[in-house]
């Protein structure tokens, strides 16, 4: 070949070469198998992957020590990602070829595709073998991981949303000392808070980059409405619109503000309110320079979604360590155990009898705050399907709100068109594989 | 070439028999070969094992259906590719791509030559300035992200402080599209003009001095020097530069993640990379994230070898 034929298969390849650099991230297809395999006898170690929730790598490490004590199974704690969609990722690429862990966190919007494609194994069949109390579980809390009669996770670091208020702003604009009982009740104060404290929002909300849709999901119900009920859509139904228009309107009157950094905007003085996870407790006690309330979400009930992870065990590791794992998932959620990662999270117990623990008392006595989130677990739901298991819902649903409060679009439209999309993703996504 | 060759000595007259180089040669020309095979077969198999394995690999997953978490994927053809050719978000996602490299490559470039000529003064405290100037690229983009969000912020930030103080009011950086885009490009500007600066500032001490010396005795102005002079020499730097920025740019993930989330209204601030990273880590469908990685390949292919051309022409001249 000559120079001058060689140079362009060499400019073309250099190129190539160049522009392939963007795709080295991209991986393949492929298979870490395992599934159901004897292992060589009794299991010694576990690794459990974990993004730490409510910064609790110290608190679990402890509790990894006292498993070990207890059973003489050493756990190798990893931290598989700051957040739970990072741990998903992770969990995906070992999937793909890579080393499995023994017990995961899942979150409540992965765990369902990993239930859908077989990666973690369904639970209840181990349950019986491992003497396992299920009812023990809070029971919202336990059904939040349930698919066609099979449960997918124990709950660990489960929270939902709580109201949270600025007691001397709440004062300033003469008002009793709770939340709302109602949306409208909330209606009729945010005037007050706005006449009585110039310059602030009287709520802020994070917005749709930030889980305004699992915020608002309660709201939903409170006017009879929902995303979905079960896989049939429901955005467009009368009573979702009025709650959506209810938003809009709020947003438009100035009562409720939506921001990227809520927790900065209540947290610094500019706000009166604040919708925000049960896990945010600790931190915005300790940062407010003023006293904070909380209180129930307005209702009527249900007005408020579950949230937070639970443990997952991967379907393609032996049985061995199927059992070993279930063993250390009950010892992590024991009565117990629950109310130490409790007090040291800000997470709720996942334990039914952990409020009567003799523990809990005094420290509820103490963080009256934590009392209204404990309390408001009787009043709580699962989230509609197609936040949580519709793959992308909880990303769609916020850009959606987005639009009808920062973009003032028409409400009908826009709930229109995520009942189209959400039905399309169903239908393309999930329904084949049902 | 080869195959003209063989055809020429089928119907002209038969060639002369080339003469035997000499074996001294023969062997020299087999060692050459064998230093060579020994220089570039370890990187030719990297290059073919980390760059053009995952190249095959992800044009290959386009045309699959494939759930991330699955250990299958189903044949679709080109259905991801109609989709994504004929959504009218990817439309939105493709023009916030173009207007942020663009923004990136010129911004960081023109910034990064215009420090770069005058730090390369002789001025007081010069050398601190250049290691602040740089310090930025070498932080990592989440943390510059997280950062710039303060920086930003409407209601406590640095800008709207600063803006205020001429009675000005922030813009709603995290609540209107372009905005936010402008946000996220100053930001990626900030953390990568130090890259650029190096190493124009390398080009410019590397040139050489007796044509500047020539052009200041011909009384040629500043502008004349910088057009006439110094700029063509530059270009190589330039060019450099030009590819290596772009490339770059069009990566960007850290920044977006961590200020917008892609976000606001959707996809405001979403760039090609990093529709990738939603719909395969969000949305589950890998096959569609790779159709998307695919698409971006091409168009970098064809802007690097429009880049590369471009080049050796001016070369030519």
């Amino acid at each position: 070949m000559t120079a001058s034929g060689r140079r362009p298969l060499l400019r073309l390849t250099g190129a190539a070469a160049i522009a392939a650099l963007t795709l080295t991230g991209c991986a393949g297809t492929g298979s870490a198998d395992d599934a159901g395999a004897s292992g060589d006898g009794p299991v010694e170690t576990l690794t459990f992957w974990s993004n730490h929730p409510g910064e609790s790598k110290e608190v679990e490490t402890e509790l990894l020590e006292a498993f070990e004590a207890e059973t003489g199974i050493e756990v190798n704690l990893v931290t598989a990602g700051k957040s739970y969609e990072e741990v998903a990722q992770k969990f995906n690429a070992a999937l793909s070829g890579g080393e499995l862990p023994d017990v995961v966190v899942a979150s409540d919007v992965t765990w369902f595709n990993f239930a859908l494609t077989d990666a973690i194994t369904p639970m209840d069949e181990l349950w019986e073998a491992g003497d396992v109390d299920s009812e023990g579980y809070v029971d919202s809390l336990r059904e939040d991981y349930a698919f066609e009669g099979e449960h997918y996770a124990l709950p660990y670091a489960r929270s939902t949303p709580l109201f949270y208020y600025n007691k001397a702003m709440w004062s300033a604009a003469g008002l009793p000392d709770r939340g709302p009982a109602t949306w409208d009740e909330w209606a009729e104060w945010a005037p007050k808070l706005a006449a009585a404290n110039a310059g602030i929002a009287p709520m802020v909300l994070p917005d749709g980059s930030n889980y305004l849709d699992w915020y608002f999901q309660g709201m939903v119900w409170t006017f009879g409405g929902s995303y979905s009920d079960e896989w049939d859509m429901t955005f467009t139904s009368d009573e979702t619109i009025e709650a959506g228009t209810f938003l809009q309107d709020q947003y438009r009157q100035e009562h409720i503000a939506v921001s990227n950094d809520a927790n900065n905007q209540f947290g610094a003085g500019q706000a009166a309110a604040l919708m925000q996870s049960t896990g945010s407790l600790k931190g915005l006690t300790s940062a407010a320079q003023f006293d904070i309330g909380t209180a129930f979400l307005p209702g009527p009930p249900p007005g408020c979604p579950t949230g937070g992870a639970g443990l997952a065990i991967p379907e393609r590791i032996s049985d061995e360590r199927k059992e070993a794992a279930l063993q250390l998932i009950e010892f992590l959620t024991s009565t117990d155990n629950t109310v130490t990662f409790s007090q040291a999270t800000g997470y709720m117990p996942v334990q039914k009898d952990a409020v009567d623990h003799p523990d809990m008392k005094p420290f509820l006595d103490s963080n009256p705050n934590f009392r209204t989130a404990l309390e408001q677990l009787d009043v709580t739901s699962s989230q509609d399907y197609a936040r949580v298991l519709l793959p992308g819902g909880g990303a769609r649903i916020g850009a959606g709100l987005d639009r009808i409060t920062i973009g003032g679009e028409d409400v009908a439209k826009v709930f229109g068109e995520l009942d189209e999309e959400s039905r399309t993703v169903y239908e393309r996504d999930i329904e084949p594989k049902l | 070439m080869a195959t003209d060759l063989v055809a020429g000595a089928r119907t002209g007259p038969a060639p002369a028999p080339l003469p035997r180089p000499p074996a001294r040669r023969r062997e020299r020309r087999g060692r050459g070969l064998l230093v060579a095979g020994a220089f570039l077969v370890p990187n030719l198999v990297l290059l073919g094992v980390f760059t053009y394995r995952p190249l095959i690999d992800n044009v290959r997953l386009s045309f699959t259906d494939w759930n991330i978490s699955s250990p299958t994927a189903t044949y679709i053809g080109f259905d991801n590719y109609v989709e994504w050719f004929t959504s009218s978000a990817s439309h939105a996602v493709l023009w916030n791509t173009v207007v942020f490299t663009a923004a990136a490559v010129v911004g960081s470039m023109a910034l990064g030559l215009a420090l770069a000529l005058l730090l390369d003064r002789r001025l007081f405290g010069r050398d601190a300035v250049r290691s602040l100037v740089f310090a930025p690229f070498v932080v990592a983009g989440a943390a510059v992200g997280v950062a710039f969000q303060f920086v930003f912020d409407p209601t406590f930030g640095l800008v709207q402080d600063l803006l205020g103080r001429i009675g000005v009011e922030s813009p709603a950086f995290y609540q209107d599209p372009d905005w936010a885009l402008f946000m996220v490009t100053v930001t990626y500007i900030w953390k990568n003009l130090g890259y650029t600066f190096v190493i124009y500032l390398a080009a410019l001490q590397g040139r050489r001095a007796d044509l500047d010396e020539a052009a200041e005795i011909d009384a040629a102005s500043t502008w004349t020097r910088f057009r006439k002079v110094t700029w063509p020499q530059l270009r190589p730097a330039t060019f450099f530069l030009l590819i290596t920025v772009l490339l770059n740019s069009f990566q960007v993930f850290d920044i977006i993640d961590t200020m917008t989330r892609g976000g606001p209204l959707g996809n405001g601030t979403t760039t090609m990379v990093y529709q990738v990273y939603q719909e395969t880590f969000v949305n589950q469908r890998a096959g569609f994230g790779a159709t998307v990685a695919t698409v971006m390949f091409l168009i970098l292919l064809v802007v690097t070898l429009v880049q590369v051309r471009v080049m050796e022409r001016g070369q030519q001249r």
